[in-house]
């Protein structure tokens, strides 16, 4: 093995452009979350605001997140792994940095249509028609970009985190078709309960078949690079990537349990539901077992210790969503807060500070230049770790009281009184996410464009 | 009528799917697997390994009160749905 400073020599502009990007959204994603939770303290609040409305907002939380965010992230740290497991180059610099631009382009024209009021009102699936068709050029040249930078690899044997990388980009381009039913541009819908049953296999599956196996793919890498340890296995780890294919892609009905779905459609679910303990645990085993006797030194590289975190609400969010999908526990879990809670632990808690870890851990090596401020991003993990825990704790509460609640026989509006103390504490945990989505995004700017400490 | 789309998906995604497998199977990915596991530490190694100190040891101990407390709320509520739910099937 050679010895190297850490840096590398060719500056991926790439995986920079993508790294700002993510940084960018997530801190308008945080604001936009913030003003949705303040609607749900005072319903009134900027209520003669048409394009701040609560039904406007929500979606472009929602998407932000999703698309501004958390996939940009992971993708910029795909953009970093990917040409290093190949020993080659990415194919194409140029057609990376456009991709971003592109990409920055369409989530722009996302957030002002709905803003606008143009929705297709589906849920993760509000964008109009054009920007899901600009949605989907932009997967299809992330693919070729990958696709082409696999195929001059001079590496044989693919690591596991280029199958997750692959799959995910490639899944989720045709994926995205289906469930936007673009085939429809007016209403991108079908009639009737099959549009529902076709939502919530896209819906999911933009968590199981996008942010999940990027996310993946991003600890298989950062896991073993910042413990100095091999992956404990890597058959383990193919077993899980095919598993993971096999079982998410049918466990979008658990959903639909309360509605007249085919039965035998809803039986699948619930059993691939549970079934997803053992793709995940599968991972969890490979990843915690090569982290073993080094839980001092992942805590010590602040990239390591986020993912090391993203890998632990993994764990829970994965738990937790087998159990939901049992119809007995769904009685009181669904159509409340319960399940927000567990949106958030899985995109923010588990995908988004992977996202953020994987980016902490490419930033000095796509740019030749140290990290601006180890104690801003070390600030910015305690307030995301903080508060996606204090979110979901709260979330839950919040669920069981309106589940049991509801379970009950209790009107909506007796409720109301119980949970807005919980709504307060929302909003205010809320701003240590806002509070770490601007420290992140100014560290990372200050890393990439104004770096006192940068290398000559 | 929705359902030629769906058709069409499944099987292209099937059809796909075998093939990359088999793709994998012939050019050898389940192969040395042994080798494998190193790959993402060839070419280069880190300057000097982060030092740990006692707040990096105090974030690890956080992590772990999380995922304690986690199993613990997560069994409680099972066992709450549980008696709940034969209480008024009873």
């Amino acid at each position: 093995m050679e010895i190297d400073t850490g840096m590398e020599q060719e500056i991926n502009k790439a995986a920079i452009a993508f790294s700002l990007t993510s940084a960018l959204w997530f801190a308008l994603a945080t604001s936009m979350g913030m003003v949705a939770a303040g609607y749900l303290i005072a319903p009134d609040f900027m209520a003669n605001i048409g394009w701040l409305q609560f039904g406007r907002i929500r979606p472009i939380h929602v998407n932000l997140v999703l698309f501004g965010f958390v996939t940009p992230g992971l993708l910029a740290a795909a953009f970093y792994y990917v040409p290093k497991l190949g020993r080659t180059q990415l194919f194409s610099q140029k057609l990376g940095v456009y991709n971003a631009i592109l990409w920055n382009i369409t989530i722009a024209i996302g957030v002002v249509t709905l803003s606008a009021g143009y929705t297709q009102g589906r849920e993760y699936a509000e964008l109009i028609w054009p920007v899901d068709m600009l949605i989907v050029i932009n997967f299809a040249l992330v693919i070729v970009n990958l696709v082409m930078t696999v195929r001059s690899r001079k590496e044989p044997i693919l690591y596991v985190s280029i199958w997750y990388a692959l799959a995910a980009v490639v899944l989720t381009a045709t994926t995205y078709c289906l469930g936007n039913v673009i085939w429809k541009p007016s209403s991108g819908a079908l009639v009737g309960i099959q549009d529902a049953i076709l939502l919530w296999f896209y819906g999911h599956n933009i968590f199981g078949l996008l942010l999940t196996p990027l996310s993946l793919g991003v600890a298989y890498y950062v896991i073993p690079k910042v413990t100095r340890n091999p992956l404990y296995s890597h058959s383990l780890s193919l077993v899980g990537f095919w598993g993971l294919l096999v079982v998410y892609t049918h466990i979008g009905t658990h959903h639909l349990l309360q509605v007249p779905v085919p039965t035998w459609l809803k039986v699948i679910s619930i059993v691939d539901s549970v079934a997803m303990v053992i793709p995940v645990m599968v991972f969890l085993i490979n990843i915690w077992y090569t982290v073993k006797g080094k839980v001092g030194e992942i805590h010590a590289d602040v990239a390591g210790k986020f993912v090391f975190a993203g890998t632990i609400f993994y764990f829970f969010v994965n738990i937790q969503g087998s159990m939901m999908a049992l119809p007995q526990v769904q009685r009181v879990t669904h159509f409340n807060n319960w399940v927000v809670g567990h949106a958030h632990l899985g995109v923010l808690a588990f995908a988004g500070m992977t996202a953020l870890g994987g980016m902490y851990y490419v930033l000095p090596k796509i740019s030749g230049k140290p990290l601006y401020s180890h104690f801003l991003a070390d600030l910015q993990y305690w307030l995301v770790l903080i508060g996606s825990g204090g979110f979901t704790v709260v979330l839950t509460i919040v669920g069981l009281i309106q589940g049991n609640a509801w379970l009950n026989g209790e009107t909506v509006y007796r409720v109301l009184p119980a949970i807005q103390i919980y709504y307060v504490l929302r909003v205010a945990i809320g701003f240590l996410i806002l509070s770490g989505a601007y420290i992140g995004l100014y560290n990372i700017v200050r890393t990439i464009f104004f770096n006192p400490g940068a290398k000559a | 009528m929705y359902f030629p789309y769906f058709i069409a998906y499944m099987t292209a995604g099937f059809i796909i799917s075998i093939l990359v497998f088999l793709w994998a199977l012939k050019t050898g990915q389940f192969k040395d697997q042994q080798r494998a596991r190193f790959l993402p530490l060839y070419g280069d190694v880190e300057s000097e390994p982060a030092r740990t100190s006692r707040l990096n040891r105090i974030g690890a101990y956080v992590l772990f009160g999380i995922v304690c407390s986690g199993l613990l709320a997560s069994a409680v509520f099972v066992l709450f749905v549980l008696i709940k739910s034969s209480a008024m099937n009873g």
